[in-house]
């Protein structure tokens, strides 16, 4: 299936004087898609990503947006199609919160009733109490700041969004949840980011593709899977060794699922001779299709019964929200080769094992 | 002692001519302040968007506010003739520079951050100056008037010269006749006056710098 394009840079340059600053960019993102770039200090990231809401006219090559030229578009309508948000978040001291997230509702003149009503839908979206919205922004933190930062950019619902390093002025701690917060929404509001940062944790666990840039070039592209199996030098340098297990922590572990094995709800029969698909021991659940244990072929007898109180209890299944980071954990500290995975509903769903985790390796990307 | 009672005594007989006086400082002062102020806002707002025009103009605003008061009446009188015009002119001139200057300041010290982000949300450079960059330039922008409010008020004594009229009658007319008690009437009320528009103005500026978020 393919999506529609949504941002779309071919072969685009920005040059200063002599200096060229972004060099031969080319990517397509598309529709509901959120893409990383990152790489080191001045490499071009957010000359690139300026350029696509031309606050930077490039020098050459195209950028389009919907698959319209920008260089077609009215900048200023091209804007306020285009949530933005920075990393000084850039709140307009002189309004409420109110006004201020309402500021491109005000520039494109709407009633007062609508904007008043988005206000207070947004500030609830992005977890602050209404009655913030009557505040000026000096009287909030760092993080609630940006927080409205955010409810700015979605305030006259835009496809598209661009986000310059938003959660790189605040402290770790808001900052994970700061990005917990936007996955969470992301998956409601679906739309397209492009997320600028020099942070490889925050590039895994927001980005569904990563651009690594490097002297104003694209160097790589990917998904994180992707660009932890790069043979490219200088990717693997600049992801670092220890970003494998980073990566690992941002995929669920309901990608490494086998489900191929075998399964019994207690006290039904089971037929040895067509549903073994070569395992050695059988899955028992309950009536409701939880995980209670496992049991070997040799102990089910002829008619497809279990014989007598031959079911393995192990402790409980893991849950499926979890990453594979922490299955893989689980497995070494708990001495286990592999993990029952159960939903939140206590449905299981499959196992996961060593080796189905290093199949993610070496499946190339695996996606 | 008695010459402080016979001031008073004196002041008490004159009041209703000190009142009339005033009243006319008063309002050149003010519309000479006005006045200014609309000129060199909207000066100050086009010279900043270029940096090379902004330091000249604010270069000539400098050497203008240079020239001795009496000079420029002077240079007003073939044009504008005696009265209260050349008065006018001379106190436009003299408010250019403090509000022209901190025009360009107060839009130029604008947050860089800030503008980026309303530009970047779409706001055309007509909103951006009103929705942005005037508000949060009002109070430099204020400043400047209330200390040109405060100097205006003493130039407009200077018009008693060119026939305008105001405080400076009573102070000038004491000079010549060498009374003391003619002078400090005339003197007190424009002193009075000074630190009075200086203390309005004071409040008008703290409510706008509450009111642009700024404390
Ligand atoms: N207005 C400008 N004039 C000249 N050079 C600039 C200008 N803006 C940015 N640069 C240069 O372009 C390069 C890329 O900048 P930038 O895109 O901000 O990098 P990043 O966001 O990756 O840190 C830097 O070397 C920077 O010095
Ligand atoms: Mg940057």
């Amino acid at each position: 299936m393919t999506r529609e394009i949504s941002v779309e840079l071919r072969n685009v340059d920005k040059v200063y004087d002599t200096a060229k600053v972004v060099d031969g960019v080319s990517f397509s993102i598309k529709k509901g898609e959120v893409l990383v770039l990152i790489g080191p200090s001045g490499c071009g990231k957010t000359t690139t990503l300026k350029m696509i809401n031309q606050i930077i006219p490039h020098t050459a090559g195209n950028i389009l947006v919907n698959g319209e030229d920008v260089t077609k578009l009215d900048p200023v309508e091209l804007r306020r199609s285009i949530g933005y948000v920075i990393q000084y978040i850039g709140l307009l001291p002189h309004l409420t919160i109110e006004e201020n997230i309402n500021f491109v509702l005000q520039l494109t003149k709407r009633p007062k009733k609508e904007q008043q009503e988005r206000a207070l839908e947004l500030i609830e979206t992005v977890g602050l109490p209404a009655d913030y919205l009557k505040r000026f922004p000096r009287a909030l933190s760092g993080g609630q700041q940006q927080r409205v930062g955010v409810a700015r950019a979605l305030a006259a619902d835009p496809a598209i969004l661009l986000m310059d390093e938003p959660f790189g002025a605040v402290d770790p701690l808001t900052r994970e949840q700061l990005q917990n917060e936007l996955m969470r929404l992301q998956e409601t509001i679906k739309k397209t980011i492009v997320f600028v940062t020099h942070d490889m944790q925050e590039a895994f666990k927001i980005g569904d593709r990563i651009g690594i840039m490097k002297e104003g070039k694209l160097v790589a592209m990917g998904s994180s899977m992707e660009l932890v199996n790069s043979d490219d030098e200088f990717v693997r340098d600049f992801i670092g060794r220890g970003a494998l297990f980073d990566v690992l922590d941002t995929i669920s572990v309901t990608r490494v699922l086998r489900k191929d094995i075998p399964t019994i709800r207690e006290g039904e029969h089971f037929d040895k001779e067509s549903k073994m698909n070569g395992w050695d021991n059988i899955l028992v659940l309950d009536e409701r299709d939880a995980f209670l244990g496992y049991v070997s072929i040799e102990n089910i007898d002829a008619s497809g019964k279990i014989s007598g109180d031959a079911v393995q209890r192990v402790a409980d299944a893991f849950p499926a929200e979890l990453s594979i980071k922490k299955a893989i954990e689980e497995m070494l500290y708990g001495g286990r080769t592999w993990l029952p995975v159960a939903g939140d509903d206590r449905v299981f769903k499959g196992i996961v094992t060593f080796d189905s985790c290093a199949g993610l390796l070496s499946k190339e990307g695996g996606s | 002692m008695e010459s402080v009672v016979n001031f008073f005594q004196y002041f008490w007989d004159i009041r209703e001519t000190v009142t009339a006086m005033a009243g006319r400082h008063a309002w050149m002062s003010l519309f000479g302040v006005l006045l200014g102020t609309f000129t060199a806002v909207p000066m100050g707002i086009f010279v900043s968007r270029n940096k090379r025009v902004s330091g000249y103009a604010i270069d000539l605003a400098g050497m203008l506010y240079t020239i001795p008061s009496l000079a420029v009446l002077g240079f007003f009188l073939p044009f504008l003739g005696l009265g209260w015009m050349p008065t006018i002119a001379a106190l436009v001139i003299y408010s250019w520079l403090p509000i022209l200057r901190n025009t360009v300041t107060g839009i130029v010290g604008v947050d860089a951050s800030i503008k980026e982000a309303a530009r970047g949300m779409g706001a055309t450079s007509f909103q951006m100056l009103v929705r942005v960059e005037l508000p949060l330039a009002m109070p430099v922008i204020m400043a400047a008037i209330r200390t040109v409010t405060v100097l205006t008020v003493g130039i407009t004594t200077m018009g008693a010269l060119v026939g305008a009229g105001g405080m400076g009658d009573l102070i000038f007319q004491g000079i010549s006749m060498m009374d003391n008690n003619l002078i400090l009437a005339g003197t007190i009320p424009v002193a009075t006056m000074a630190l009075l528009f200086d203390q309005l103005l004071g409040l008008l500026e703290r409510r706008l710098k509450v009111s642009a978020g700024i404390t």
